[in-house]
């Protein structure tokens, strides 16, 4: 089972009443399962407009006293994050588990940050499992500890521990309550000024009583390899794994203090360990929150253990680790001889293969139809999803991206200090998570700057969740679908066009027209993505084109200026492979000497 | 404790591969962990999985353990052959998906010979299976990813009986059960010594 599916399995043997979430890589596939399951299991579950709404909604129905769990990916906290500190305060009635799943090594986001702060920020109980078992065994185990303590809890993964697949136990599922009376107290839930001030000290008083669970936790245990009393250890999470299989490798002699339930620090267990043993060294990805708690506790404790850590350079504070690091690590702290293992290099001039957009993708013919029309005057704010992709060439239509929804807000301010057209593109779904605001923002500033929505009908990087513009949600709702021209022209937006990508002439010429207008314009490049239409077949069909050798000249527009990855060009000659071809026909308008001839 | 990397190009069905063997771990009574590759790792991009047998924490191969590299990609071979060591078996598809960086900045792709040389600077060994035509004797065209299993499975590296990787085939594939089976044999067949 991998790790994610534990947690939606445990979430339903826990009885779990609402879920929701916004998608996002690796916690994608929670979301996904339970989508799927939630009509058989009873549950209400949905992909929430984003990470905010998904928690504010999850709130609601968990301080009327049922469970829910909130998933999402590491950054998405950010966006929840205003709900999620101050819901500390309130704490909840039902079981509330948030999990974070955070993507050390940035293998598919734009940040490697920490999310364990977020349970230090807020003040609330953090678990940390290690692998698909523990993420069954700790999501159940938070939604009682929620309970006990009346606070939300944060499940905290990693990529090595969501994306991990192994052996899970499992239990019964268990049905929850689908209806709950909320029980009026305003003196707890509404956080006006008097009430905030009393919550906070009564959040405090509950850390100190979550930090008597941590001390007798399951969760915290230290294993005992060998007979050593000098050296120990303490780690968590993925960083547990790599030390474990780095002691069993090196044959080692060492305590292992494990904590999965790590904050609030079990300082009492932490402690004793400390003064029994001589060297200790902290194996934690990312940041030093255990290796800095530890070094706190052992102030105050006044001992005189050695602590070793990132902050004297034995391990990294960036990008995951792996057994060779964390082997090397422990070789230094102890002072065990080894050999050094050279890290593999890949052979330079190897012919890169790097994600692309797919063959018939739309985005790709939008992204020629803007190069057409602007060249490379214009400045390009680009924002998250497989339309990112477009910062390579031969399209290099990203020149600044910070996070969901940043295209918008950041394309009026690169309009204001530059004297070159800024073009904005935006997904549909991020547009819908966290677009609209920066265009409400433009209109009524009159930034001048041209907004593309790439609507490709579905959040299609992490799979192909619905969004708020489906026509289909997951199995256990009737759904509304919004229309995006309605909110653009709701916004205030004068100029809106909505252009078909795989005409190519058009949405070069409305490109060029867009641009040239005063103020903020917007056009929607719709066409399904090229994977849902050929899973649907829907899709342009298979009218393959193919290319005439005899007027081909060579030119190279259709692997220069285009890309598809069935157009190939090996020893001067340009082919299209038929079996990766989509038949979306756009290579033959982008030919210039109309050697690219429609399928027939 | 086997520790097997597998390495191919987005849509070879490499994920489904590793989960075969994981399946066929659990059958044995193993323990198993897979890794995999999400999201903006795909999109036609070069795919990693590893699966360890054994009882082993971490589900990341460290350097110089590696026993078997499984690669559905001749270049993808390339790419993957500095993880091996002189323990290691390469086995190697054949088939070729050729990268758009090719075309577009005039690259060579490695020929067969090249592929088996790079990697036996450093491998035990060097398999090389034509997946696409055994997958096609079986008409299961889309099932090259059963025949390296097989292939995978015909070694006897993996310490795991043929019926496991049987069993678990048919946890995994719904469809056209008894060809891919078939297919799997052929690959079978490739590595398993007479």
């Amino acid at each position: 089972m991998l790790g994610n599916e534990a947690i939606a399995r445990a979430a339903l043997e826990a009885g779990v009443s609402v879920a929701t979430t916004y998608p996002g890589t690796p916690a994608s596939e929670i979301g996904d399962v339970l989508a799927r399951v939630a009509k058989d299991a009873g549950i209400y579950f949905e992909y929430s407009t984003n990470e905010m709404v998904a928690t504010e909604f999850a709130i609601g129905a968990a301080t009327s006293g049922v469970r829910a769990l909130v998933s999402m990916k590491h950054v998405g906290v950010n966006v929840a994050a205003d709900a999620l500190i101050t819901f500390a305060y309130t704490g909840t009635r039902g079981g509330f588990v948030l999990v974070t799943a955070d993507d050390p090594s940035c293998h598919s986001s734009q940040n490697e940050q920490d999310n364990r702060y977020y349970a230090l920020l807020a003040g609330l109980p953090l678990l940390e499992p290690s692998n698909p078992q523990e993420c069954y065994e700790m999501t159940k185990e938070a939604f009682e500890l929620s309970e006990r303590l009346e606070l939300p809890v944060i499940v905290r993964t990693t990529t090595r521990v969501s994306h991990v697949r192994g052996p899970v136990t499992v239990g019964e599922i268990v049905k929850g309550r689908k209806k709950m009376e909320f029980v009026k107290d305003p003196s707890r839930f509404v956080t006006v000024p008097a009430v905030a001030r009393e919550r906070h000290l009564a959040l405090l008083e509950k850390l100190k009583e979550a930090e008597g669970l941590a001390e007798i936790s399951k969760f915290n245990k230290m294993r005992r390899i060998g007979k050593s009393e000098k050296r120990g250890i303490i780690t968590s999470s993925a960083g547990a794994n790599y030390a474990m299989d780095s002691v069993h490798s090196l044959g080692i002699e060492v305590d292992v203090l494990k904590l999965g339930f790590s904050h609030p620090l079990p300082s009492k267990l932490v402690g004793d360990f400390l003064k029994s043993h001589e060297v200790v060294l902290v194996v934690e990805e990312l940041e030093p929150i255990l290796e800095n708690a530890v070094r706190a506790l052992a102030q105050r404790q006044s001992l005189k253990t050695m602590i070793i850590g990132k902050s004297d350079g034995a391990l990294p504070r960036a990008h995951e680790f792996d057994q060779n690091i964390v082997e090397a690590a422990i070789q230094k702290a102890f002072g065990i001889k080894g050999e050094a293992t050279n890290v593999p290099m890949i052979p330079g001039g190897l012919p890169g293969r790097p994600p692309v957009l797919c063959a018939g993708c739309p985005h790709g013919a939008t992204y020629f139809a803007v190069n057409k029309a602007v060249g490379k005057k214009a400045i390009f704010a680009s924002d998250i999803g497989c339309y990112t992709l477009g910062v390579a060439p031969p399209y290099r239509t990203a020149d600044l991206l910070i996070c969901m929804g940043s295209s918008v807000g950041t394309a009026g301010g690169l309009a204001m200090v530059n004297d070159v057209p800024v073009i904005a593109f935006i997904g549909d779904s991020t547009f819908f998570h966290a677009g609209i605001p920066g265009l409400i923002n433009a209109v009524h500033h009159g930034h001048k700057f041209l907004l593309m929505i790439l609507d490709n009908r579905t959040t299609a990087m992490t799979g192909h969740q619905p969004h708020p513009g489906s026509a289909v949600g997951p199995s256990c709702c009737d759904i509304t679908a919004v229309s995006i021209e309605d909110i653009v022209k709701g916004c205030g937006v004068k100029w809106l066009r909505i252009v078909d990508p795989y005409d190519v002439k058009t949405t070069t010429e409305t490109v060029k027209e867009g641009v040239a207008q005063e103020g903020v314009s917007v056009i929607i490049a719709r066409r399904e993505c090229i994977l849902l239409a050929r899973r649907d077949r829907t899709g342009a069909g298979a009218r393959k084109p193919h290319i005439d050798q005899t007027t081909c000249t060579r030119c190279r527009t259709c692997v220069d200026k285009f890309q598809c990855p069935a157009i190939s060009s090996i020893d001067k000659v340009q082919n299209i492979d038929e079996t990766l071809c989509a038949g979306c026909g756009v290579c033959t308008q982008v030919c210039p000497s109309r050697a690219i001839k429609e399928g027939k | 404790m086997p520790d097997i990397y597998l390495v191919g190009v987005g849509g070879q069905g490499i994920i489904t591969a590793s989960k075969i063997i994981g399946d066929a771990a659990l059958l044995a009574g193993k323990n198993v962990l897979l890794s995999e590759t999400h999201g903006m790792a795909q999109r036609g991009g070069s795919v990693v999985c590893t699966a360890r047998i054994g009882d082993v924490h971490s589900p990341l191969i460290p350097v110089g353990k590696v026993d078997v590299i499984l690669s559905f990609e001749l270049l993808e071979t390339v790419r993957a052959a500095c993880n091996a060591s002189k323990r290691t078996v390469v086995i190697s598809s054949m088939e070729r998906i050729v990268p758009l960086s090719v075309s577009s900045q005039k690259l060579k792709y490695p020929t067969l010979e090249e592929v088996r040389a790079t990697a036996m600077q450093s491998a035990m060994d060097f398999v090389a299976i034509d997946a696409v035509k055994l997958a096609e004797e079986e008409s299961v065209k889309m099932s090259t990813n059963v025949v390296m299993v097989g292939a995978l499975a015909g070694t006897g590296i993996t310490g795991l009986q043929r019926d496991h990787f049987e069993k678990a085939i048919k946890m995994n594939i719904q469809s056209k059960q008894e060809e891919n089976l078939a297919a799997f044999g052929k690959g079978f067949g490739e590595t398993a010594k007479a």
